[in-house]
């Protein structure tokens, strides 16, 4: 079963050509996440990655109601969201919780560990004031943090445990669903293994489905089942995780496996091109910069299915495309 | 400051030997580094790498002397750069190292450049300190050309779109290039890179990286990477220095650390890296946090968290262990 189903989520920002001036130069809009569908799956952790810049984190918000799409739908759980009722919105934020990228942005340094938890279960009125402190005591024993951690203040704490705060905070009211931004990218590596087992632990003690998104192919190789790659706001692969790292079918996605660091010393490739803005309005985003595109790039390339749960938007890969119906309504939309 | 020159040995631009040094902080004194000893030769990249708060940073600017003393206080040893040591020199001094001396670029490019400058004010700055430096008098054009190319070596595409700007309109990639120019247009002898890759991403990261391996080959530039991501040091360095709780763990060659990691510390790093699918088992984290350093162990700092903890590791902090031209500073190195 689907935990969530995004079909064709496109999310707008107003942008501003010359910043810092009062006039408006160049003002308009920019769709920041473009036509984006993917599925997770009930108990499993769907990967998401991508240069900076280039939607993961707007994805995220987007799908705990902080971005109102454009277009497109979200469902939860089977059940459609629309984006502006507010009982929708309680639906989506009981069952989906979030942790932020930065620990130190996203906790209250006024607040200790324990009032920052309880905000959460003050909001979610489903727990009797009675329980308030037992349920605490519980969800921080369950994301490894000491008791004593309750009464400290954010700042006394170290990068991994304040990423633990977060986590029982998103906790404290039971999910179905953790959307995890960036959450072990400013943390050491010994602290990200620590995070990351965690993680892993709890998905599967707590039956919890994770959208995981980060920038390090190690990690999201090591954490999730399924994998899509962004690139400027469009899904260019999404796949089963083996498939895609194993065997990249799109050249962006090629690319960014070859660049994947390891403990073995390789050569550094020449990078060009890659980070500058090289989308052209209806072509494929990734076409400028792409070695190997063709005529036929500058028109927008649909999702073609080629199998074994494999998606990638490239003409390439046209011929071995598998047509279904799902893939055909992604090219009429 | 030449009037050494002649001392100069060809291969050994810095010498730390035996660095010792405290914080006073009003909770007490901590001892940040102890007994640090580094060489680096000329046209080197030597990467020190360790967990936050294992002293990197503090050992980086304690080289081009920019603790503020107090709240540090160096205890012991020396800091000597071609052939001088910084340590005992006149304060006065100090500023002609700097820049054209030892460069350094820092951690945070947003915070390390000033946010009410464009480019071009920074950069010519620091084409200031260079022209003190060498007595020469440039003038707004050969500054103009200087900053144009010292971007275009940086890979930015467009230069003088880029001097136009002020530091919040360029990307994370580009401010990090920003600030690396502030320091190469002044052609250091030594140039401290402080996590000069921490918080972009791969593509930004490996890009950068490509850009100072190339600056190393084409004008031999002396580097010193601090960094705690393995993998970023050893993309680029010729030796490593591995540290923890303000010591030097273990120092050798690249690829020999890489293919045989000799201290029990550098083998958890390296295992703390995930390599498996989703499948795989949990990864062999050391357990606990990385150390206080107000409360340290006796003995090996790492003994608390070394899965191969003996007593004596527990009672006597070891020494420096030499084995096929690598230092190690654990017992199991000794009488292999």
């Amino acid at each position: 079963m689907n935990i969530v189903e995004v079909d064709n989520l496109t999310v707008t920002f107003r942008v501003r050509g010359g910043s810092l001036l009062l006039f408006e130069r160049g003002s308009g809009m920019m769709n920041v996440v473009n036509d984006v569908s993917f599925r997770i799956r009930e108990g499993e952790t769907f990967g998401l990655a991508g240069e900076t810049g280039s939607g993961k984190s707007v994805i995220a918000w987007a799908l705990v109601g902080l971005f109102k799409p454009r277009r497109g739908s979200v469902k939860i759980l089977g059940k459609e969201i629309d984006f502006r009722k507010k009982a929708d919105l309680t639906y989506l934020r009981e069952n989906v919780g979030i942790v932020f990228q930065d620990p130190v942005g996203s906790l209250n340094p006024r607040l200790r560990v324990k009032e920052i938890v309880k905000e959460s279960l003050v909001a979610s009125k489903n727990f009797d004031k009675r329980d308030y402190d037992s349920r605490i005591e519980e969800v921080i024993d369950l994301v490894g943090l000491r008791k004593s951690c309750l009464v400290a203040f954010p700042r006394e704490l170290s990068g991994g445990e304040k990423q633990r705060v977060s986590l029982a905070r998103a906790l404290v009211v039971p999910k179905k669903m953790l959307v995890l931004d960036e959450p072990t990218s400013s943390l050491d590596v010994s602290v990200q293994a620590q995070v990351l087992n965690t993680l892993r632990e709890l998905k599967s003690k707590l039956h919890l489905s994770y959208f995981f998104i980060t920038h390090d192919i190690n990690v999201i190789k090591y954490m999730s089942d399924s994998l899509g790659i962004l690139y400027y706001g469009k899904l260019m692969e999404v796949g089963r995780t083996y498939d895609v790292v194993t065997n990249p079918k799109h050249p962006f996605t090629v690319r960014l496996m070859s660049n994947v660091p390891g403990i073995k010393r390789v050569e550094l490739q020449q990078e060009e091109g890659l980070s500058e803005r090289g989308s052209s309005p209806t072509g494929c985003v990734y076409s400028k910069v792409c070695p190997k595109a063709f005529e036929k790039c500058v028109n927008s390339p649909p999702m073609f299915n080629l199998g074994s749960d494999q998606y990638a938007a490239c003409f390439l890969h046209e011929n071995a495309a598998i047509p279904s119906p799902d893939a055909k309504a992604r090219s009429e939309a | 400051m030449t009037e050494s020159s002649d001392k100069i040995t060809l291969e050994n631009l810095l010498n730390v030997r035996g660095l010792t040094m405290d914080y006073a902080s009003v909770d007490g004194r901590v001892r940040v580094l102890e007994n640090v000893s580094l060489r680096m030769q000329k046209g080197e990249i030597v990467g020190i790498v360790g967990e936050s708060g294992s002293g990197k940073t503090t050992l980086g600017l304690s080289i081009i002397g920019l603790l503020d003393k107090p709240p540090a206080e160096i205890i012991n040893g020396s800091i000597i750069f071609e052939g001088n040591d910084l340590l005992k020199l006149d304060p006065i001094e100090l500023p002609h190292y700097r820049g054209t001396g030892i460069g350094m670029v820092f951690q945070e490019a947003l915070a390390a450049l000033n946010p009410v400058y464009q480019t071009e004010a920074q950069l010519r700055e620091s084409l200031e300190v260079l022209a003190r430096a060498q007595k020469l008098s440039l003038t707004t054009e050969a500054e103009a050309k200087m900053m144009v190319d010292i971007l275009k070596d940086l890979r930015l595409d467009n230069p003088e779109w880029v001097l136009k700007k002020y530091p919040h309109e360029l990307s994370g990639g580009m401010r990090q290039r920003v600030s690396i120019a502030m320091a190469i247009v002044e052609k250091p002898r030594l140039l401290i890179l402080d996590e000069v890759t921490t918080g972009l991403d791969v593509y930004v990261q490996n890009r950068i990286l490509n850009i100072l391996k190339d600056l190393n080959r084409r004008t031999g530039t002396t580097m010193m990477l601090i960094t705690h991501d393995l993998m970023v040091a050893s993309q680029i360095c010729d030796r490593l220095y591995v540290m923890y709780a303000g010591r030097v763990m273990e120092e050798g060659k690249t690829d020999a650390i890489l293919s045989n990691p000799k201290h029990p510390y550098t083998q958890k790093l390296f295992a703390a890296i995930p390599q498996g699918f989703v499948d795989s088992p949990p990864l062999p984290a050391p357990i606990g946090e990385p150390p206080d350093l107000r409360k340290l162990p006796t003995g090996c700092k790492f003994h608390p968290r070394c899965p191969f903890v003996m007593q004596k590791c527990k009672d006597i902090e070891p020494p420096v262990f030499n084995e096929d031209g690598r230092n190690v500073v654990c017992w199991l190195a000794e009488k292999t």
